[in-house]
């Protein structure tokens, strides 16, 4: 999930749209109070956001339904660790999902 | 007659249901004697409670900054408390066991040197869950965070418990006593149910408060009673201020009572009613709703009143609470840290709105509760257990 690894055409899906689209999301989740958030790469998913670990599923339904099946961030949060999802940022999460369409953008 | 020991951390939230269990065990002739931290016991027992007392570990009781929420919370909240706290009361629990000689043991879910010891030294015990979060496997999205947490538990095992056991030593093989119901658990929870026991909240009579003020209550206005529990005073003080405004913008139809043990609310609009202390299930009785940081005592005893609830959780089980309160229908999740007074005014609008159905899910809880048996079903339970093992008492 390195960015060394893309290729010229999987430089199509851009970092920013993606960080920009997850960004939308969170202000979009329900009773999340995030209308107004200023969420960057470094924004923290729990100590900035005050977001719980289930918000992380939740998050990763709405993904689900807007990459579809390419997109499998409950795949992802089940790697964590618990120190991995203490320190988690929105950047982390968007080079995951930037990761994942670029792999089946190459296939 | 049996006897009985319980088992219990130093959190009010845990000692309470063990308060009216223990109550309705020694009305029935039973013998109870406590594990713990006689101080916290007795507050809520009385000053009768033969209380076999516990060391506390090294950095004394649960103290966390306001701002350590999400899984950081989860991580200190094990790491730092529970884990020393099993390793500190385990030489008195083992103690306990010598000198009383329980016919069977009730121990706190997380007083966890309760079920080991007991596991080590043969006593049949039921495990207390004080809260409905453990019971729908919180972790079972996280894989590794769970493993962590086995680790640590079965570390902890092999020092103070058996280490030939391989349950999980928050869940006892003799049963769960769960002072939940199963309309507030959801479909979610895929439980052993042939031991795990829904016994409902098991409230306890505890000391009134003769200096309440009832005449300041306005009969003519909604009372909506506000409480952050008693481990939170200080992570509550942004919240009780926007609490207070979202009162105040309603005073018009509401009057708001809060409890405030950390004297938070410095300056308080007029109107409304606060109280260090407060005798909340008096007042459960003629409110309206409930503001509330998803506490499982609180929320229960909000539930059991057939009152809707406003739950601003902070951490811990907090959250699950709150979502299954929220998906029950009885009531609204606001974020903690985030609500202000506008959206709390407008969330406890739609709550105290009765066309909108969380008093009617709310009242359906409620009356599902109140027929889960609580204290007795909890004592008919541990009688059962003594009579399926007689001879426990006997080898030591």
């Amino acid at each position: 999930m390195t960015s060394e690894a893309a290729t010229p055409t999987a430089l199509s899906i851009d970092e920013d749209t993606v960080l920009a689209q997850i960004a939308a999301t969170l202000r979009e989740l329900p009773d999340a109070g995030l209308e107004d958030a200023e969420i960057s790469r470094e924004t923290l998913f729990h100590d900035d956001l005050e977001l719980e670990s289930i918000d992380l599923v939740t998050l990763a339904g709405l993904l689900r339904e807007q990459y579809g099946e390419r997109v499998n961030l409950a795949l992802f949060i089940a790697d964590l660790e618990l120190d991995e999802i203490i320190a988690l940022t929105v950047g982390r999460l968007a080079d995951y999902v930037t990761a994942s369409l670029r792999a089946t953008e190459e296939n | 007659m049996s006897r009985f020991l319980l088992v219990a951390p130093p959190l009010t939230g845990h000692i309470n249901p063990l308060v009216a269990v223990a109550a309705e065990l020694t009305a029935r002739g039973h013998q109870v004697e406590w594990c713990g931290y006689a101080d916290r016991i007795r507050d809520a027992a009385g000053p009768t409670a033969v209380v076999h007392e516990c060391a506390l570990p090294e950095a004394g009781e649960l103290l966390r900054p306001p701002t350590l929420t999400g899984p950081a919370a989860f991580r200190f909240l094990w790491e730092a408390f529970f884990i020393p706290l099993a390793e500190a009361m385990a030489p008195a629990v083992a103690s306990a066991v010598h000198a009383f000689r329980p016919d069977a043991a009730v121990t706190d879910q997380h007083a966890v040197a309760g079920a080991l010891v007991c596991e080590r030294l043969g006593v049949p015990y039921l495990t207390s869950a004080s809260t409905s979060a453990e019971l729908i496997d919180p972790l079972a999205d996280l894989p590794k965070v769970a493993a962590w947490l086995t680790g640590r538990l079965d570390a902890l095992r092999e020092a103070i418990g058996d280490p030939a056991a391989t349950h999980d030593p928050r869940f006892s093989p003799y049963g769960v006593l769960a002072f939940t119901g199963r309309e507030l658990l959801g479909d979610a929870a895929a439980l052993p149910w042939e031991r795990v026991h829904l016994v409902g909240p098991a409230i306890a009579d505890r000391p009134g408060d003769p200096d309440f003020p009832w005449d300041a209550l306005d009969p003519s206005r909604e009372l909506v009673f506000v409480s952050l529990g008693t481990a939170n005073t200080d992570a509550g003080a942004r919240f009780l201020h926007e609490a207070a405004g979202a009162l105040e913008l309603l005073a018009d139809r509401v009057q708001g009572v809060v409890a405030d043990p950390g004297g938070q609310l410095t300056d308080p609009p007029p109107g409304i009613l606060v109280r260090p202390y407060v005798p909340q299930l008096e007042l459960l009785g003629r409110a309206r709703a409930v503001v509330s940081h998803g506490g499982h005592n609180t929320v229960c005893e909000a539930l059991w009143h057939g009152l809707p609830l406003v739950v601003a959780p902070i951490r811990d089980d907090q959250p699950i609470v709150a979502r299954q309160v929220a998906e029950a229908g009885a009531g609204i999740r606001v974020r903690f840290g985030r609500v202000d007074a506008p959206k709390l005014a407008e969330a406890l609008r739609t709550v105290l709105d009765d066309t909108g159905g969380h008093r009617t899910a709310a009242a359906a809880i409620g009356r599902s509760l109140r027929v889960a048996g609580g204290r007795q079903a909890a004592a008919d339970h541990l009688e059962q257990l003594v009579t399926a093992h007689p001879a426990a008492a006997a080898g030591r």
